[in-house]
């Protein structure tokens, strides 16, 4: 019975008119409860924690950096579970939603880009080196603006998401690569420090404020999300009679 | 009350960027929709036979 209603309700969200209205409920809800999260995690990051004994007050970069590198990465993940729904079921709300994650997925992984190179410099004196953490995260990037670029060039829309789909499937070896580039080669860049299911080699009085951060920039993914679906799909439809009434009721 | 940090500068460009870009990725959809919305009455205004040129109108 659960099973069923969740099927139908998978499927309603196929329907535009209700895809456009879920988001248009959703995201402010979801932008509420990042700001919520950030700003507790911002106080705690900024004006309770103490300084770390090694790197002083430079290590509250970490409260941007790790959050922004970790939804980089998720948000590839989501992408890549919504291409294979677009690929498989043709399901154009979930093509709408796999293309729009790219823009805020290039945005993470440039905070954590340019954060990270502003922590390298007083830590290991240069900002930027070839390691394979930081250059597999890079090539992260240029697999975001591909699947941007490819999109946008195509007039049809559908066959640009369907193309653009696949990079994202081929694009996905570069997630464990990302992962395990500290285990696998040696790197500048040190290696994991929180560990979901172990014990962090990170002190417990530091964890809260990162984890504050981890949850808003979740909530940002997804609300970004559902803004950028909402708006392609009125671009894509805005010929249509649903977006018309819309408007006409707007007017 | 801003804390003054042992290296200030590294600290807050870093919160700097993070938050001009998620900044962005809020103001980035409603000037889109707000621009679409503007197209889009344009258009229904023109097939209406009610859109005017005139700035004055």
């Amino acid at each position: 019975m659960i099973w069923k209603k969740i099927k139908v309700g998978f499927h309603k969200l196929g329907s535009p008119p209700v895809f456009y209205r879920v988001c248009q409920v959703v995201a402010p809800w979801l932008w509420a409860g990042a700001a919520v999260c950030a700003a507790f995690g911002l106080y705690k990051a900024l004006f309770v924690v103490p300084p770390d004994y090694q790197q002083s007050d430079s290590f509250r970069i970490l409260y941007v950096h790790v959050p922004a590198a970790w939804q980089a990465m998720a948000g590839y993940l989501v992408m890549s579970i919504l291409a294979i729904i677009a690929l498989v079921w043709r399901i154009r709300t979930t093509e709408i939603m796999a293309m729009m994650g790219a823009p805020i997925g290039a945005a993470f992984t440039t905070i954590c880009l340019a954060t990270g190179s502003i922590w390298g410099r007083p830590m290991w004196g240069t900002w930027w080196a070839w390691d394979a953490r930081l250059t597999s995260m890079l090539v992260l990037l240029f697999v975001y603006l591909g699947i941007m670029g490819l999109y946008a060039a195509f007039e049809d829309k559908r066959k640009g998401a369907r193309v653009a789909c696949i990079l994202i499937l081929v694009g996905l070896v570069n997630i464990p690569i990302i992962h395990f580039s500290v285990e696998w080669w040696t790197t500048l860049h040190q290696g994991s420090t929180i560990s979901f299911f172990g014990e962090s080699s990170m002190d417990a009085s530091m964890m809260p404020p990162l984890w504050w951060m981890v949850i808003a920039t979740k909530l940002m993914f997804g609300a970004a999300l559902l803004d950028r679906s909402r708006n392609e799909l009125v671009e894509q439809d805005r010929r249509k009679g649903w977006v018309r009434q819309k408007m006409e009721a707007t007017a | 009350m801003i804390p003054e940090f042992e290296y200030a500068p590294y600290v807050w460009t870093s919160y700097g960027i993070f938050a001009m870009i998620v900044a962005w990725q809020i103001v980035q959809p409603i000037l889109k929709r707000k621009r679409l919305r503007a197209e889009l009455q344009e258009e229904l205004a023109l097939a209406q036979g009610e859109y005017s040129d005139d700035p004055n109108a």
